[in-house]
């Protein structure tokens, strides 16, 4: 019996994927575990394997093509064998609203399926909902007809009236807090479907122009999500617009199209700085003792069968010893709730060719120094190949990010939500202190602490800051603990 | 009532009998011999003529309907035809000796008395006159097509027969050349200037309104008597037993002025056909056995009935010279049964089961075509070849004006592609007459000296001064508003006429004619009988002949009683006649408050679902002074809604108050009564005031800004001002008093979200009463909308205000368990 090939669905908050290579052709023999193509998604690169033997009957998608989650990509069976029934729409493709539409069902009741113990991807799967409900909406012809005039999007207006309806004044108050458009915008960005909440007009007025829209609109390609119903071209193909042209012209630029992993960074960040109400506070501690720390292990590390065991790891360490007398820091806040994780799984911002990625170190306060220092190495390595399991890319509690190598002595690392806590460990500089009367040198390490202000207060933070500086100034004392 | 009239207990309690006088049955026995000096032979054949005539007319119709063809030719007529084969002798015996000034209103089974009647008519007028009103009835084009076709081109009367035949056959056939455009047909044939007037379908129908022609007569001291002319079958009905019982009032010979003094001048004529359907009259459905009987049970002069012989037209015509004599003495209202038989059925689909071959067979071997030229022939008036002669020629006009009415490019229909509004251009005539005649206004004081008009004058006509409101007793209320109006058209308008129950004397129940009797003689104001069918069908009598008249109906629960009579009757005539008629009728109903479930209902949307009836319920006496005025002055039935809640209201939103001079409202214009920006309230009647209140919370409380519209009139209705109100606000709500199933704010709120969709910000909302039974005045806030339930709607509905907790379900789980439920 033929056996539809599906396009896999790799992290729960992926919605789709770009196949990059068919390794087998139409008509080809393939056997189960043989590599049938690789997608590319947000996040990782990933071998696509058949799981039975036969014949790749037909394919559905070629290579570039952006395929949502779960569509049926190819088919595997036997030579001859009658496929029409699997075949999309009877035909070769299913139209792309058509495969949208299903989508959204599909997208819908997983998430109604997530546990607690993915509420890390709630947060994107609300997205989803949110757009869902879009496709029902319930707006007054008053309430419509204003939003048309006036160039806002009805559907992020909050909905006051009875029933869940977006009545008038649902829209003024749109008009007066949210975006509004010029006209041509408008249209454009009717056209394109956006996610309105990452573009910020800088219009007269704070109107969005279609200058906005166009940079929203290469940020948000792929991220955006799948169930607008508008039939529209692929949209990769729709870079360069009139009014752009017209600004640019004469102006000599290259063009670089963010890459998927770019936009939902983007997205990411953006999601985090209007979501969050997220502040930083900066410290720093005497690195005397990790350095000297460092030093043993360059000099006898490798006798005792060590890893190469940096001062980020130690950091690492000290933190996941830290963070379990600090909850409201190792937790994750999803809709006015806590989650407060018994482990401390923690995130580690890795810095690639292709972006920002953060693996996670699972149970990090169980590990040993040793162990952290291992496991952070290959998941970097994975990450920089671009072959990590997406399940890692996930599930992180608090996160910790370095730029003390690149001489950054403070700066504001940005939520990774629902995380409530991050982390950015900076350079080491060398400041004087009173000893005796007398000043003397001594090696500061740079410590940024962003934190969810709706978690957890400036007087706990800092808390928590004092603990992680003592646990790190007195490292020896914490490795024997 | 009357403090005229001393009730005396002892006169009242003492001891004898009811006496009555023998009621002669058929004790017409002269012969044509007897006769011979009574009439020419001229007149003789005339009577033959006449009957041929009928019979023919009708042979047609029956062939016509039941064939598909009449002499050979074919035609499809699929519309009422309810013969009067037989009854031939009693139509031309009664219109015999009736002239122009003498009414007949008839029955569904009328062809005969028009034919008759018209024959009698033209043989009375002059050759001008007939002329003259051939000329003008509809520009001369039912002339144009019969003239020239006459044997004798000199003899106008022939063309005036061949007019007639046409303008009642095309009618019949629904042509636009019938005396009613074709929009009246078989049942419904009259022409007026022949005396003629509308013919009911409704069985008694005519009854109620004969004797509201008979009062405009009596009133307005026209020449000529009214005849009612019915089955008797119709003596079934409530309202004929009214229309008698009205007609025989004591107050005609009691109370009312010399010169008015009198019994109605009508004769109630049953032709007594012994069937009322298929049920036998005499031994099945009625108990009366003689119909003639029946009178004596209406005025000690037995209306002096009599039963006559209507198979001997020599018999008919007796009678009504005799009871003409009688009516011209102001002695009606006469009775008069008039035995006869039809020799076809109650119409072509009747199979006639109720009846034996045996009793037709014994009734067509008497058949008056028959026996009269027998007679005729015996008494050597004329010869047997003679009256043949008469038969032919009657064959002859029918066949030839047979042929002219059945063709299209002679007999068009009315063309409804071409005019898509004709039939909506007759529903109301919309005319602006102040007086229906011009002559002095029969009054008994000078309007100035009227003691309710000079107590006005000392009332303040505003409802608040400055911020404080003026007391109820010193307040110009809007019952005073009603009688302002009143009573300025009673001096301008002779013919207008008020009555209902209570009316003089009294004053109305609820005092809005209170003052009125010091102005009046009886007989343009005065008590009726209770009985509400008589009182709308005399109106609508009384109006069609060419008076005005206001009526009232003391409580609107009450339109029951006189339904055929408000939606048959007086919604239609104007537009049945193809706008011939006029309707200068104001029906006064006021809603009860405080009575219970009989006596407090909002029935406004009853009327208003009625074609052919404006209808109005201003809430304000500056609105109700200038609706009336208005009603007043048109020529429409306009039915007046008035609340009994709301009688003592000053006026409260008109800040000049109310003028004491004239001036009008049009009808259908809503009213702007607070302009608002945020919410639209349009209410009908006393439901304004809870729209006021409302508004006042939503303003204080909510920080909403009403606007409040007071509809004013529900038919016609302009929309314009409640879609540019809407537009601005996009939300509305709607209430009144009328329980809201059926009410016709759904109606409203249907055009306005139709009118004004794109600008609603959710669906229009309407409150009505509960579906309920209108419980005891305690309960009554339970019942009748209220200003909290205008707020929790729109809360629960359009725009939830912020902390708002309603005290009632509006949700939608609620209307539709209510709704399951049917309450």
């Amino acid at each position: 019996m033929a056996i539809p090939v599906k396009m896999p669905k790799i992290g729960l908050s992926d919605e789709s994927a770009i196949i990059a290579k068919w390794h087998k052709k139409k008509g080809e023999q393939v056997k189960a575990g043989e590599v049938l193509f690789t997608i590319e998604t947000d996040k990782s690169t990933f071998d696509v394997e058949a799981e039975v033997d036969g014949i790749l009957l037909d394919v559905f998608y070629n290579e570039g093509d952006e395929v949502q989650v779960l569509t049926d990509v190819g088919i595997i069976g036997r030579e001859g064998e009658n496929i029409g029934d699997i075949i999309p729409s009877q035909g070769k493709h299913k139209s792309q609203s058509e495969t949208q539409k299903q989508q959204v069902s599909e997208a819908k009741s997983i998430e109604v399926e997530l546990s607690l113990k993915d509420a890390a991807e709630k947060a994107d799967s609300d997205l989803l909902t949110r757009v869902v409900e879009k496709g029902a909406v319930k707006i007054s012809p008053r309430a419509r007809g204003l939003a048309e005039r006036a160039g806002v999007d009805f559907r992020l207006a909050n909905a006051t009236g009875p029933e869940g309806r977006i009545i008038e004044r649902d829209i003024l108050a749109l008009i007066e807090k949210g975006p509004v458009f010029t006209p041509a915008a408008k249209e454009e960005y009717l056209k394109k479907d956006m996610d309105l909440q990452l573009t910020e007009g800088t219009g007269i007025g704070g109107r969005i122009t279609t200058e906005d829209i166009q940079k929203n609109s290469e940020e948000q390609e792929v991220t955006k999500a799948p169930l607008m119903i508008a039939e529209e071209p692929d949209r990769r193909e729709t870079i360069e617009k009139p009014a752009l042209e017209e600004l640019r012209k004469g102006v000599k630029y290259k063009e670089v199209r963010f890459t998927n992993i770019r936009k939902l960074i983007a997205k990411n960040m953006m999601r985090s700085l209007s979501t969050t109400a997220q502040l930083t506070s900066n410290a720093s501690f005497d690195a005397t003792e990790i350095l000297a720390y460092r030093e043993k292990i360059k000099a006898n590390g490798k006798k005792y069968g060590l890893e190469n065991i940096t001062l980020n790891d130690m950091v690492l360490y000290a933190v996941s010893r830290t963070l379990p007398n600090h909850p409201d820091l190792n937790a994750h806040l999803v809709d006015e709730t806590m989650l407060i994780f018994e482990n401390v799984h923690l995130g580690v911002a890795i810095d690639t060719e292709r972006g920002l990625m953060v693996p996670t170190i699972f149970n990090a306060n169980l590990k040993s120094l040793n162990e952290i220092s291992r496991e952070v190495k290959q998941l970097a390595e994975q990450c920089r190949k671009g072959t990590i399991n997406p399940d890692y890319l996930k599930g992180g509690t608090f996160t910790v990010t370095n730029l003390g190598a690149m001489d950054v002595e403070h700066f504001t690392p940005i939520l990774n939500p629902p995380q409530t806590g991050i982390l950015g460990v900076c350079s080491i500089t060398y400041r004087p202190r009173p000893v005796n009367g007398q000043y003397e040198y001594y090696p500061a390490m740079g410590l940024s602490l962003t934190f969810d202000h709706r978690a957890v207060d400036g007087a706990p933070a800092a808390r928590f800051l004092k603990d992680l500086k003592t646990n790190l100034e007195n490292f020896s004392l914490l490795l024997a603990r | 009532m009357s403090k005229a009239i001393f009730i005396d207990p002892k006169e009242t309690r003492k001891s004898g009998w009811i006496t009555f006088k023998d009621i002669p049955v058929n004790q017409y026995s002269k012969s044509i011999d007897d006769e011979k000096m009574n009439f020419s032979k001229e007149d003789f054949l005339r009577i033959y003529r006449d009957m041929a005539i009928i019979r023919e007319f009708e042979t047609m119709l029956y062939m016509v309907r039941t064939t598909g063809e009449y002499e050979g030719i074919t035609y499809k007529y699929t519309g009422p035809a309810h013969l009067s084969l037989g009854q031939e002798a009693s139509a031309v015996g009664q219109a015999y000796i009736l002239d122009k000034d003498d009414y007949i209103f008839g029955s569904h089974r009328s062809h005969g008395e028009i034919i008759a009647k018209a024959m009698s008519c033209i043989q009375k007028m002059s050759d001008d006159e007939l002329v003259e009103i051939m000329k003008n009835t509809f520009g001369g084009a039912i002339l144009k097509v019969v003239e020239g076709k006459q044997k004798d081109k000199n003899s106008v009367k022939e063309l005036a027969i061949d007019f007639f035949i046409y303008g009642a056959m095309a009618e019949i056939f629904g042509r636009e050349n019938g005396f009613a455009r074709g929009l009246g047909n078989s049942m419904h044939v009259f022409f007026t200037p022949f005396g003629i007037y509308p013919n009911n379908a409704i069985v008694g129908g005519s009854a109620p309104i004969a004797i509201g022609a008979a009062l405009y007569k009596k009133v307005n001291k026209k020449k000529g008597m009214v005849i009612c002319n019915v089955g008797d079958g119709a003596l079934g009905c409530g309202p004929v037993w009214e229309a008698m019982n009205m007609a025989a009032m004591d107050q005609f010979k009691t109370l009312w002025e010399e010169g008015y003094k009198g019994g109605l001048p009508i004769i109630f004529n049953f032709f007594d056909n012994q069937y009322g359907m298929g049920g036998q009259t005499n031994g099945e459905t009625m108990g009366y056995q003689m119909l003639a009987r029946i009178g004596a049970g209406i005025n000690p002069e037995q209306m002096y009935a009599e039963r006559i012989d209507g198979y001997n037209p020599l018999a008919v015509i007796d009678a009504i010279k005799r009871k003409k004599k009688l009516i011209e003495e102001n002695q009606g209202p006469v009775l008069l049964d008039t035995v006869t038989y039809r020799l076809t059925g109650h119409s072509p689909s009747d199979a006639e089961t109720y009846r034996t071959k045996e009793e037709l067979d014994a009734w067509k071997a008497i058949d008056p075509l028959e026996t009269f030229k027998d007679d005729l022939v015996n008494a050597g008036i004329a010869s047997r070849e003679e009256i043949n002669e008469i038969r032919q020629y009657s064959k002859e006009l029918i066949f030839k004006i047979f042929k002219l009415a059945i063709d299209d490019s002679v007999s068009p229909r009315i063309d409804l592609v071409k005019n898509p509004d004709f039939i909506g251009n007759v529903m109301f005539s919309n005319q602006r007459i102040e007086k229906m005649e011009d002559r002095e206004c029969d009054v008994l004081i000078p309007k100035e000296e009227n003691p309710r008009v000079k107590q006005i004058k000392n009332k303040i006509r505003v409802g608040v001064q400055g911020d404080k409101p003026v007391s109820k007793i010193k307040t110009f209320q809007l019952r005073d508003a009603i009688f302002e109006s009143i009573i300025d058209k009673f001096y301008a308008d002779p013919t207008l006429i008020a009555y209902g129950e209570d009316n003089r004397d009294w004053g109305g129940a609820f005092g809005v004619y209170k003052g009125l009797t010091e102005s009046l003689p009886y007989h343009r104001f005065f008590n009726a009988p209770i009985s509400e069918a008589a009182i709308v069908g005399s109106a609508v009598g009384y109006a069609l002949c060419g008076g005005r008249v206001v009526v009232e109906l003391m409580y609107a629960d009450f339109m029951g009683r006189a339904g055929d009579e408000i939606f048959n009757q007086l919604s239609k005539w104007q537009a049945m006649s193809a706008g011939v008629l006029k309707m200068p009728v104001v029906l006064r109903m006021s809603v009860g408050a405080k009575y219970g479930a009989q006596h407090s209902q909002d029935w406004t949307s009853i009327c208003a679902h009625i074609p052919g009836l404006k209808v109005v319920y201003p809430a304000t006496p500056y609105d109700a002074k200038g609706i009336m005025n208005t009603a007043l002055m048109g020529t429409d039935p306009v039915v007046f809604m008035e609340s009994q809640k709301i009688y003592d209201i000053g006026e409260l939103f008109r800040k000049e108050g109310v003028p004491e001079g004239y001036y009008e409202i049009p009808i259908g214009e809503p009213d702007i009564k607070k302009e608002g920006k945020d919410i639209t309230i349009l209410t009908i009647g006393p439901t304004l005031y809870q729209a006021v209140e409302a508004a006042k919370v939503l303003e204080q409380k909510y920080g909403v800004d009403a606007e409040i519209i007071d509809a004013r009139s529900v038919v016609p209705f302009n929309y314009e001002k409640v879609i540019e109100s809407v537009k601005k606000t996009g939300k509305i709500v709607l209430a009144s008093d009328e329980c809201e199933r059926g009410s016709i704010l759904n109606d409203f709120a249907r055009n306005i979200t139709e009118l004004a969709f794109d600008y609603l910000d959710a669906p229009p909302v309407v409150i009505g009463a509960k579906n309920w039974i209108t419980p005891a005045y305690e309960l009554e806030k339970y019942f009748y909308p209220q200003a909290d339930w205008i707020i929790d709607a729109i809360h629960e509905k359009i725009i939830p205000l912020k902390d708002h907790i309603p005290l009632n379900n509006f949700t939608r789980l609620e209307q539709i368990r209510l709704n399951k439920l049917g309450v």
